[in-house]
């Protein structure tokens, strides 16, 4: 397989990517294959945003890119299924009603390759702990648009020493108004304010 | 000193910094609802949703506080809900109605309008529109032409109650340009994907609603007798759009918007949330000494000052995070910062966006504390 797909949707070149998709599977080219050349050519999307080529939106239509590429082959894979990098655990926090960042986060933690459980919003402690109890994620990501957020995130990363989880799971927080200051108040271990950073954090912590 | 003395002495000082003029001192403006109605012990419930109150409380609190210069954006006197609803074209979440009592108000940020609706926009006009969303986004027994009378007979009146206090409002009425309500009513994501899907249906619903939004804009500020207007920017952000959008569907209507405004004589204050650095330079292309760059604490004022000094004066901007989980003394320590590095010409000292609802009330008095000691000239 040439690297085509990889470039158009490194290019966000929509059309061109499902079109270059379809047309390699009727060819018989390996739906896993194709899916992980995809995963590539989002790195490329992620690298242009950290070189301040891409912006938000852009790694919006990226995630969108993928979603779609996804619906096509995942039911495609048959016994073989998407090698999952880790799990992950996102929700906003308690009080905090806001779901666009956290959706974002989603979408490319999951494009990402990670198996992410998306707890929605105004997402109490307990809920957080529970989920990461059934699921296993060695990562948590709280989101939170407002300040009242700020102590929403600290009294989850409080809920999760109490229920002995801390030591095991990484925790990042994302927002707009998110700080370093903000961090430390937290307890969080690494906070960001693009989706990128979320992936950047799962890369680094789930190896 | 009479209140006429005072008024007159306020607006000419906010002339001054406005035309990035040398000052005497820096003016303090202030911009905190909901933290007004908790430092003065009213709930949330109450203030979000009763005429009248939040005047008497943002009045109350300034003067509290030790008094300011200006008032930012005084509130309309509707209810929250009803004015949230009619920017963002979506359904508003109340304290004591939909969420727990003292806490703040927040947008429901759903889907309310379809890509049909774009259709219905370009062939039956924003104004319908806009009564058909209105209808459908709101939790309250409001209809659009009761919001727009009653915000028309009562701004003024809000206003005159600044000025008894000797206190210049600077925005009579708040608006945004065209981007704003649709992004709201598609929600982020699709609105985002209509914008590189469909660029060319979005362009011609926005040049559609533009002429209706700038007459609405103009009639509520000339009417208000306040300063000037806020033209508002949030999700249209520098940093959350490719430059290709940000050119096409944000600096072209904002421009556009700005030059009715200031030929009309109202000074245009573009609150802009988020970060808008790319693009600081652009401002530039917007009329001299007409706008306030009023800002939330993420754009870098220190650049803007570098790109904008005696063209644009800045209105800010002490971040929200900073006002609820700061400290005192980092509050100083960025006013004092902020004066240096900005000031003195050029700048009027306020919160970021609208000081939120949970500032420390040492905060807040540590900034008007700051802005005394650092901001004589």
């Amino acid at each position: 397989m040439g690297n085509s797909i990889e470039q158009t949707v490194g290019d966000l070149q929509e059309q061109e990517t499902l079109d270059a998709v379809k047309a390699q599977l009727a060819q018989g080219a390996d739906p896993l294959e194709i899916l992980q050349t995809c995963q590539k050519g989002l790195d490329i999307v992620g690298q242009k945003y950290t070189d301040g080529i891409y912006y938000i939106s852009d790694l919006m239509l990226a995630g969108e890119i993928f979603k779609q590429v996804s619906a096509i082959l995942i039911p495609k894979l048959g016994s073989q299924s998407a090698t999952t990098k880790g799990k992950v655990v996102i929700g906003t926090v308690k009080g905090d009603i806001h779901d666009i960042g956290k959706d974002l986060v989603v979408n490319m933690v999951t494009a990402a390759g990670y198996e992410v459980t998306d707890l929605g919003v105004d997402v109490p402690t307990e809920r957080f702990v529970e989920a990461l109890k059934e699921t296993g994620a060695t990562v948590v990501g709280l989101s939170g648009l407002l300040t009242l957020a700020f102590d929403a995130m600290k009294e989850t990363v409080q809920g999760l020493k109490d229920a002995g989880l801390r030591d095991q799971v990484k925790v990042m927080i994302g927002g707009g108004m998110i700080s370093e200051d903000i961090c430390n108040y937290t307890g969080a271990d690494g906070w960001g304010n693009n989706t990128q950073q979320a992936v950047n954090f799962c890369k680094e912590w789930i190896k | 000193m009479s209140a006429d003395t005072k008024y007159a002495k306020n607006l000419a000082l906010i002339n001054k910094a406005i035309a990035c003029e040398p000052v005497e001192r820096i003016p303090l403006a202030y911009a905190a609802s909901a933290f007004s109605a908790l430092y003065m012990g009213v709930p949330l419930s109450q203030y979000a949703v009763k005429m009248g109150l939040q005047t008497d409380v943002s009045l109350a609190a300034m003067k509290k506080l030790g008094g300011f210069d200006a008032q930012n954006a005084p509130s309309s006197g509707a209810p929250f809900d009803v004015v949230l609803a009619s920017l963002w074209l979506s359904k508003v979440q109340l304290p004591g109605r939909e969420l727990p009592e003292n806490t703040v108000w927040q947008v429901l940020e759903k889907e309310s309008m379809t890509v049909a609706d774009y259709d219905y926009i370009i062939e039956k006009g924003w104004p319908k529109f806009q009564n058909k969303m209105f209808a459908k986004v709101m939790n309250s027994p409001w209809d659009f032409k009761k919001f727009i009378i009653k915000t028309i007979l009562r701004t003024p009146f809000t206003n005159r109650r600044f000025k008894k206090d000797g206190v210049v409002v600077l925005a009579g009425a708040i608006g945004t340009y065209p981007f704003e309500p649709l992004c709201g009513g598609r929600s982020m994501h699709n609105f985002f994907m209509d914008l590189y899907r469909m660029p060319d249906k979005v362009e011609a619903v926005m040049d559609v609603m533009l002429p209706h939004m700038i007459k609405g804009l103009i009639m509520g500020g000339k009417g208000s007798k306040g300063l000037g207007v806020w033209v508002g920017g949030w999700r249209s952000a520098s940093s959350l759009l490719a430059p290709k959008l940000w050119d096409r569907f944000v600096f072209p209507y904002m421009k556009k918007m700005v030059e009715a405004v200031t030929d009309a004589g109202l000074i245009a204050i573009l609150h802009l949330d988020q970060d808008w650095t790319r693009d600081l330079a652009r401002l530039k292309e917007l009329p001299a000494k007409k706008c306030l760059l009023n800002t939330d604490g993420m754009t870098d004022l220190r650049e803007a000052k570098k790109l904008l000094d005696g063209h644009m004066a800045i209105l800010g901007d002490v971040p929200s995070s900073l006002f609820s989980h700061g400290t005192p003394q980092q509050i100083t320590d960025y006013v004092r910062d902020l004066i240096n590095d900005v000031g003195p010409t050029g700048l009027i000292l306020c919160p970021g966006c609208d000081a939120p609802f949970n500032t420390k009330f040492e905060n807040m008095e540590a900034f008007v504390a700051a802005a005394r000691e650092f901001g004589n000239v």
